[in-house]
């Protein structure tokens, strides 16, 4: 479906990296302890593949999705994505709140809504820095529901493409991984591949 | 004229490392750079040399970039280490001092390693 | 008047008028607009800051969440949010004429690119007064707690809880002295669980404990049959109406039924290789006088017996 040379897919694999690697530093600011995310790997796949992959074996699990929508040099929308107790977890990790797991309440969800503007700011940030494109964003909004129903609550487009990032959060000793799904038409990854190519030509002083 | 150096850039990103190689000779175009993609990797690498500046990505996979900082100093006591980062928290600053290296933020970009560069000579 | 200043002095008075404080900073982060409801939450009229630089009049919020959601918004025309939950109070803001020592009102801040023809992009800082919301959110945590410890099953299992144990017991004890009926108490726990813990980590120790839990609850069938989960890996079944021998088949029953669930366990350092529980058994006999910690005593000393012989086995001791 995409094809995306060795070279192109490490860049964009390396410029996440540096995006998550920010947020987790201002993560680690606000709870003042160690935070870690990485993204060790990308897919490309097309929404049903995407909703199949975060979709989980047990029945009813529900994810937890924060998405900003991004206009400019390329649209996209953009949704940070973990299963509801993950979700919770990390809100609770964060929040330092040692009470036992129970619905995620108004004011937890405001806080995921947050996490999820950093991470997004700092992926998309980060991209838009190096690529010397211009973008604006908005502000978070928050989903709960399958899979499928977040990843298309932006309208379907048939030939809509996801840009899967795999991102493992680390903190206080607990493991969690997560999604941050870019859903793209054919003209925003094409302009995503080229801005790539760019950047590459310019860093790496090739043709 | 000064000694042409040996650089060791460690990260497990080819894009990452060919920029640090290309930025360091676009200051000092005489200097050796190798590259080693993995902390396993950087550590036999050295058993032949002694670099006098090592780059080391913090996020790799396997070894990781803070413990191969740690047998990395062990080995070169005299080489210049630095730990690359986009994560600076306090807690990597103080485990840089703590291992007698330096840290240098994410993104790498030319202004950075030829200000690190200078910054050694001084 | 002419349309322009028209225009002007109602988005001025709008501003001015709304319920939330509103910061406008410039391309070089200087105070260019602040509004009624700033001035009057932080005592600081208008005048005082502005042209000042934020960071100089808040030289606290350096190097915070704020000044990086700044910089987004400057540089790369991006929004942001700080939520009132991982940030209480960034501002120095009070209620209306609050005395000293009082606290800072909870905030919520948004932050939003401001961009206008001709003029290098500004920065909009919106900050809300969420203290009633955030008060109202822990009444109800709080309400949710009290209810929370009335219950008397156990979170985890589903199976009663140590007050469900301590209640029915106490109920049991006083039937069968007014039925002058025995009344015996299992004392059941899984061998070596801390090492099953620590081997195969506390989410699949949680998952055995569920498992066992469930086995145990439908051996137990009689509806004044009470398994409730006494510790960490710790089962008691109050058995009304059951006499000292038949304690001890239900025991060996339930003892036997366990072993048989086949739980993997690598770490039990003998041959068996799978999940066993120890029982201890004992009876209140039909007008033998006793009392309750006389009864589990004698329980929790034949449980003792059963894991000092070997585990994996059943012990009755006379009460």
């Amino acid at each position: 479906m995409v094809n995306l040379t060795e070279l192109e897919n490490d860049a964009l694999v390396e410029i996440f990296n540096i995006g998550v690697g920010h947020a987790a530093a201002a993560m680690s600011e606000i709870v003042n302890e160690e935070v870690v995310m990485s993204v060790p790997s990308i897919t490309f796949l097309n929404r049903t593949d995407a909703a199949e992959l975060l979709g989980s074996k047990k029945d009813g699990e529900r994810i937890c999705g924060v998405s900003q929508h991004y206009s400019g040099a390329f649209a996209t929308e953009a949704i940070l994505m973990f299963p509801e107790d993950k979700s919770l977890e990390i809100v609770r990790l964060m929040v330092g709140d040692s009470m036992p797991l129970q619905e995620l309440t108004e004011m937890e969800q405001e806080a995921m809504s947050e996490i999820g503007n950093i991470i997004l700011n700092a992926c998309v940030g980060t991209l838009a820095n190096l690529f010397g494109s211009e973008l604006h964003g908005s502000l978070p909004v928050y989903h709960v529901g399958t899979s499928t129903e977040i990843l298309s609550v932006f309208g379907e487009q048939g030939d809509d493409v996801v840009l899967m990032l795999h991102i493992d959060f680390v903190l206080a000793r607990h493991q969690i991984h997560g999604y941050v799904a870019f859903v793209l038409d054919l003209s925003a990854l094409h302009d995503l591949k080229e801005q790539v190519d760019r950047y590459l030509a310019r860093v790496l002083g090739q043709a | 004229m000064a000694h042409s150096k040996q650089v060791l850039v460690v990260d497990d990103s080819r894009v990452s490392r060919l920029m640090a190689h290309q930025f360091i000779l676009s200051k000092h175009a005489d200097w050796q750079v190798t590259e080693a993609a993995t902390g396993e990797e950087a550590l036999q690498k050295v058993a032949t040399f002694q670099p006098y500046l090592i780059l080391l990505d913090v996020n790799m996979p396997g070894m990781g970039g803070l413990a191969a900082a740690e047998q990395l100093r062990a080995q070169c006591p005299q080489t210049h280490i630095f730990l690359v980062t986009a994560n600076v928290q306090n807690a990597i600053r103080n485990r840089a001092v703590e291992l007698g290296v330096g840290f240098m933020e994410k993104p790498i970009t030319e202004t950075r390693i030829h200000q690190l560069i200078d910054s050694l000579a001084a | 008047m002419p349309e322009v200043l028209h225009r002007l002095s109602l988005l001025e008075s709008i501003v001015g008028a709304i319920n939330l404080g509103a910061i406008v900073l410039d391309e070089n982060r200087s105070i260019v607009l602040w509004n009624g409801w700033m001035a009057r939450h932080s005592d600081w009229p208008a005048a005082t800051v502005l042209g000042r630089d934020f960071f100089e009049v808040f030289p606290d919020l350096q190097h915070k969440r704020i000044e990086s959601a700044i910089t987004q918004a400057l540089r790369d025309n991006f929004q942001s949010l700080l939520s009132q939950t991982l940030h209480k109070s960034p501002f120095p803001l009070y209620a209306p004429g609050a005395s000293e020592g009082q606290e800072r009102m909870q905030q919520a801040v948004a932050v939003t690119p401001i961009n206008l023809p001709g003029v290098p992009r500004h920065c909009l800082i919106q900050i809300n007064d969420v203290t009633i919301a955030v008060g109202r959110e822990k009444l109800l945590r709080e309400q949710t707690l009290v209810l929370r410890s009335q219950t008397f099953s156990d979170g985890l299992t589903g199976v009663a809880n140590r007050r469900q144990f301590d209640v029915t017991l106490e109920r049991e004890m006083r039937r069968a002295i007014r039925t002058g009926n025995p009344l015996s108490l299992l004392m059941i726990d899984i061998d070596h669980f801390k090492d099953y813990n620590d081997y195969y980590g506390h989410q699949q120790g949680d998952g055995c404990l569920i498992q066992v839990a469930a086995e145990l609850a439908a051996m137990l069938k009689r509806p004044t049959d009470l398994l409730a989960r006494y510790g960490g890996e710790e089962f008691a079944a109050i058995l009304p109406d059951t006499n000292a021998q038949q304690a001890l088949q239900m025991a060996e029953a339930i003892r036997l039924r366990t072993a048989g669930l086949r739980i993997p366990h690598e770490k039990t350092g003998d041959q068996l290789r799978h999940i066993t529980v120890s029982i201890g058994a004992a009876t209140k006999h039909p007008d033998q006088p006793l009392e309750i910690a006389a009864l589990i005593g004698a329980a929790d000393r034949a449980l003792y017996l059963s894991k000092r012989s070997g585990r994996n086995r059943v012990t009755a001791q006379p009460a």
